[in-house]
């Protein structure tokens, strides 16, 4: 009996080897007859040029992106490895927190070297821009530790000195801060304040005598914390206090204080503490700061939006303090449009990764003694993989058109950038954890190893859901903002322009009764649900939230109460903005293979929304039949898309050595010969 | 046992139990690779893949050189006939032969006892064992000529310590087989005198498991001594500089080395990239940085269509002019245009690495397909 079983057993084997019906006798178990690792390149078609994809994924820099993944793999100091014949770069997550942060300083001082961060700074425009936001981002592909610390220092410390400073601050910091002469960071939140930024409690004073400012923590819970840099490295920081001017409190401004010397030693009056080991982004040595009446030069004051005369006089040409705040602000985007596209780049790597093993891993025999299954020729781990790699593609078109509209920003464009950036951010980095739990998965137990980076991902990215805004507030922003633009509109009877919410000028579009496949892959019905689901939304918010305040509340309580539906409102708004970017791309295309797919994976995306959201039910915009058949479209798609997939995460254009062993040839790189 | 031994046949095949010894056979020019050369090997390399009788391929070139490179001089009288599709033919052909050989199921040993440049890499590099000695010269002197490292080169240069690919794809600096084998093109270095006897040994090998080869050749390898002077050595210099974004930049990094210190290395590096093709230089540098972090089979198809560009002339005809200078007029003073770096521009290498547009049924290079690859073979896709 055990014998048979044994035989059996060795049968589905060699099945699986020859994929062939077997001869059923004189079987001996030889090396041969054992798993093999084949390769899903020769396996797999490709109908669509990868190259001409990836260029529209990355969008911008594809060269200088790829000399900075080879400065990479070519340096030691990125823990190079070799597992199964090929080399991977990643960083070995078992150091300790304090060997992560020299390591990455190290890192970050060999990308100096090679002349990486030239013209940071000291250069302007979009291509400049653009240039610097691509390396940013192969940063983050390699370790997310090394793009947030060189992240802190550019875009924080050294956006706050070139956009809240002057010409004195200048001359005097950019090019030092871009040759790391001096490491910054920027002191914003505190223990009890983080995303109310306006409520933080240090507070700086002015003494004319000395014409110094002094700046002081006057509680624990004013303490400065989180600060990326200033457990361990930084000598400078962006220090957000309340200014206090002969008794007045004029609001929250930023200035430069000294706090390390050259030689890493704490300054007087300042004590700095760290924030411990944290569940990722070890390689950050984030800190925290008191001070105790520290003193630093009236000059210190980043002086673009109001000053300190010497006599100790309040200038602003900004009077109200409301928009002076804004003002303040409006720089500080940056994070959220680098974070929202460096989220899409982890979820690529994540999928990559998953969808690579995918094609090389079996599970199960469907038939006795048939060959095990392709793990992706299940329809339900199609279902899985494949939506959240539309919705990837959409995003990274959408994190592109956000990138673009950032490097190309006037005043007027500041308030679109505000509400576009909160709900991109919060709606791709959500993605993004949600991504890397369910490619976590699908690798089973391999995505538990480090090595295999997937579920490390997941702690080392987790904070981005949180930092630069909480997702939750940002996407209450997006409501509030919608919703004063609805006001605004109706009172001056004027029609909607910008946010994209000109569809709300014409009649409200009508969705057929009956779905059929080819209506749901149609851009234009597509469109028409996701506008007709924004657009109900808004009206139903704005109404509740009039209905409150008819009945008394004030309009901040009244938004409060209607938090169920500004939630459902935001994410119809970034769902419809995503759409629209990608139904953009495609359209620039040519016909061809490219656009073809482009509109298979655009549907994908349409249609898996639809599916995933309960409000289209909830409000009636769709039946309980036209949910079903969304529902059976997107298992339709799936099997569509199966044969794209490997194609579909080249494209994403992410270097092999970057990705991790499972995605390569998972058996060589854990044979014996290789422990 | 020899089957094939006419000497008027431009590859020698000769049989010994389970090893092939190939030998090409074209000495007057350097054994330098004729279409007839190319497709002979390849009909070769295939067979020997589905006869179960061969254990191991031995490559190796009779006379001075093993293979000095490609026969450009062909290709360019195709072009100036206006036949540029026939020498993209060739090319085609020898980037197929290049593919099979870095994905051979069988170990393939070359013996590199003399000249080993260009297509002489490329018939010899991607294979299992590369066998160095006292004789042998390596170099890609493509940027020189007009062209760019083919060959799959931008697949194993981009693949050497650091920079060191860039530097010598680039310059075209000369190695000998010290040099090579501590970079990496070459596995093994053997005294020419002991060639013979090694390849007796290695005749006797039953297996095509690369184990077995490679005892073989560890008893018969020494470690020669890198010369004072040897670029190997100054890998510092060659990382800092040739790791820039672009040529100009690693040019002037070079020359701000040049004034710390007076280093007749570093002006002959310089001297070097300033002589050679400016439109050659950029692809190149962008070439092997694409191919660092591609496949070997994606290196070929991406370097075919650089090379039907190159052989198209629309951007530049400086291949026929490189040609023209170093090896028909030999006057060593090509007329190179662009002519400065400043002058070609991002668009224009853009150019070589997109799809050629022509009337007629130009195609990306098909690559065959293969089967029941070793490890090491998976692990270039």
């Amino acid at each position: 009996m055990s014998d048979n079983r044994a035989l059996q057993r060795v049968n589905v084997l060699v099945n699986h080897i020859l994929q062939s019906t077997p001869p059923s006798s004189n079987l001996s178990l030889t090396r041969e007859i054992c798993l093999q690792y084949s390769p899903p390149e020769l396996n797999e078609s490709c109908v669509f040029d990868v190259k001409e994809m990836r260029k529209l994924l990355d969008g911008h820099n594809v060269v200088d992106r790829d000399w900075i993944y080879g400065l990479m793999t070519q340096s030691n100091l990125f823990n190079r490895k070799e597992r199964g014949g090929k080399i991977f770069v990643s960083p070995d997550y078992n150091q300790t927190m304090e060997q992560q942060r020299e390591i990455t300083m190290k890192r970050i001082w060999y990308l100096l070297e090679n002349g990486v961060f030239k013209g940071w700074l000291t250069e302007s425009g979009p291509d400049a821009e653009l240039r610097k936001l691509a390396l940013l981002e192969v940063c983050g592909i390699y370790d997310h530790s090394v793009s947030i610390k060189v992240g802190v220092h550019f875009f924080l410390w050294g956006n706050a000195v070139k956009f809240f400073g002057t010409k004195r601050h200048h001359e005097k910091w950019l090019k030092n801060t871009e040759d790391y002469v001096v490491k910054g960071c920027f002191a914003m939140t505190e223990l009890g304040h983080g995303s109310n930024v306006r409520g933080i409690e240090t507070v700086t004073t002015y003494d004319p005598t000395s014409e110094e400012f002094v700046i002081t923590t006057p509680c624990e819970s004013a303490q400065k914390y989180w600060i990326g840099g200033a457990a361990n490295h930084a000598t400078h920081t962006i220090v957000f206090s309340q200014l206090h001017i002969n008794g007045t409190n004029q609001g929250v401004h930023a200035f430069i204080a000294q706090i390390r010397d050259q030689d890493g030693n704490i300054c007087p009056n300042i004590r700095i503490a760290d924030c411990g080991h944290k569940i990722g982004l070890n390689g950050v040595d984030n800190g925290r700061i008191w001070f105790d009446n520290l003193r630093i030069p009236r000059e210190n004051l980043l002086n673009a939006v109001a000053d300190v005369s010497s006599d100790g006089k309040y200038v602003s040409a900004i009077k109200d303090p409301d928009q002076r705040f804004g003002a303040f602000m409006a720089p500080l985007t940056s994070g959220r449009v680098t974070i929202a596209s460096s989220a899409i780049y982890s979820a690529k790597v994540g999928l990559a990764t998953a969808i690579r093993y995918s094609l090389s891993r079996r599970a199960f025999s469907v038939t006795a003694n048939g060959p095990e299954v392709l793990l992706l020729d299940y329809p339900s781990h199609q279902r899985r993989l494949l939506p959240l790699l539309a919705k990837t593609y959409a995003m990274s078109f959408a994190a592109n058109e956000l990138k673009m509209i950032y490097v190309k920003r006037t005043p007027e464009t500041n308030k679109a950038i505000h509400v576009v950036s909160s709900g991109f951010k919060a709606v791709l980095t959500w993605h993004n954890m949600r991504t890397l739990q369910e490619c976590r998965e699908a690798v089973g137990g391999q995505g538990i190893k480090t090595e295999n980076l997937v579920g490390q991902l997941k702690g080392e990215f987790d904070v981005q859901t949180t930092f630069e805004g909480d997702n939750n507030v940002l996407m209450q922003q997006v409501s509030k903002a919608l919703f004063a633009e609805y006001v605004s509109c109706k009172k001056r009877n004027k029609p909607f322009k910008g946010l994209g919410l000109e569809h709300m000028n014409t009649s409200r579009p009508v969705l057929p009764t009956q779905l059929t496949s080819s209506t749901l892959r149609c851009s234009q019905f597509q469109t028409n649900v996701f506008c007709l689901r924004e657009r109900d939304l808004l009206e139903r918010f704005t109404s509740e939230v009039a209905q409150l305040q008819g009945r008394g509340e004030s309009r901040e309580i009244s938004f409060l109460q209607s938090h169920q539906l500004a939630e459902d409102l935001g994410k119809a708004f970034t769902e419809k903005a995503l759409l629209q970017t990608i139904l953009d791309a495609e359209a620039k295309l040519p016909a061809g293979s490219v656009k073809d797919v482009l509109g298979l994976v655009r549907s994908m995306y349409a249609l898996i929304s639809l599916e995933e959201d309960p409000s289209l039910l909830r409000y009636g915009y769709l039946s309980r039949e036209n949910v079903g058949d969304v529902r059976r479209e997107v298992s339709k798609l799936c099997g569509e898309l199966r044969p794209h997939a490997l194609a579909l995460v080249t494209s994403f254009g992410i270097p092999d050595s970057f990705l991790s062993p499972i995605a390569f040839n998972w058996v060589e790189a854990n044979a014996w010969s290789s422990v | 046992m020899a089957v094939e031994m006419a000497s008027h046949s431009q590859v020698l095949v000769e049989e010994k139990s389970g090893v092939r010894i190939l030998t090409l056979n074209r000495p007057k020019q350097l054994n330098a690779l004729s279409f007839q050369m190319i497709s002979r090997l390849l009909q070769l390399c295939l067979a020997y893949e589905e006869d179960p009788s061969v254990k191991l391929v031995i490559l190796k070139g009779l006379g001075r050189a093993f293979c000095a490179g490609g026969d450009v001089a062909a290709v360019v009288r195709d072009i100036k006939q206006g036949n540029w599709r026939l020498g993209a033919n060739y090319f085609s052909d020898e980037y197929i032969l290049n593919y099979v050989m870095a994905t051979y199921s069988k170990p393939q040993v070359s013996i590199l006892n003399g000249i080993v440049m260009g297509g002489g890499a490329g018939v010899s590099v991607h294979g299992r064992f590369r066998i160095a000695t006292e004789n042998t010269v390596f170099a890609m002197p493509e940027t020189a000529l007009g062209l760019f490292p083919d060959i799959g080169a931008s697949y194993f240069l981009s693949r050497l310590p650091g920079f060191f690919g860039e530097y010598v794809g680039l310059t075209g600096a000369r190695l000998d087989g010290a040099e090579m084998l501590a970079c990496g093109l070459a596995t093994h270095f053997v005294p020419s005198k002991r060639l013979t006897a090694l390849e007796a040994d290695l005749c006797r090998v039953g297996s095509s498991d690369p184990t077995f080869a490679s005892t073989i050749l560890d008893a018969y390898t020494q470690k020669p001594r890198l010369k004072q002077q040897s670029a190997y050595r100054r890998l510092d210099v060659i990382d800092k500089c040739f790791s820039r974004r672009t040529v100009e930049e690693i040019i002037s990094a070079l020359e701000r080395e040049a004034t710390q210190e007076a280093d007749g290395w570093i002006s002959a590096t310089i001297l070097s990239l300033k002589k050679a093709s400016p439109a050659s230089l950029k692809i190149s540098l962008r070439s092997i940085r694409e191919g660092r972090l591609q496949g070997v089979g994606q290196c070929l198809i991406r370097e075919y269509r650089m090379v039907c560009h190159v052989i198209k002339g629309e951007i530049s005809k400086d291949f026929v002019e490189g040609c023209r200078a170093i090896l028909v007029d030999k006057d060593k003073n090509p007329k190179w245009e662009p002519r400065r770096l400043e002058d070609m521009k991002d668009s224009m290498v853009e150019k070589y690495f997109t799809r050629v547009e022509e009337e007629g049924e130009w195609e990306d290079l098909k690559l065959p397909a293969r089967k029941n690859l070793p490890a090491i073979a998976i692990s270039k896709l």
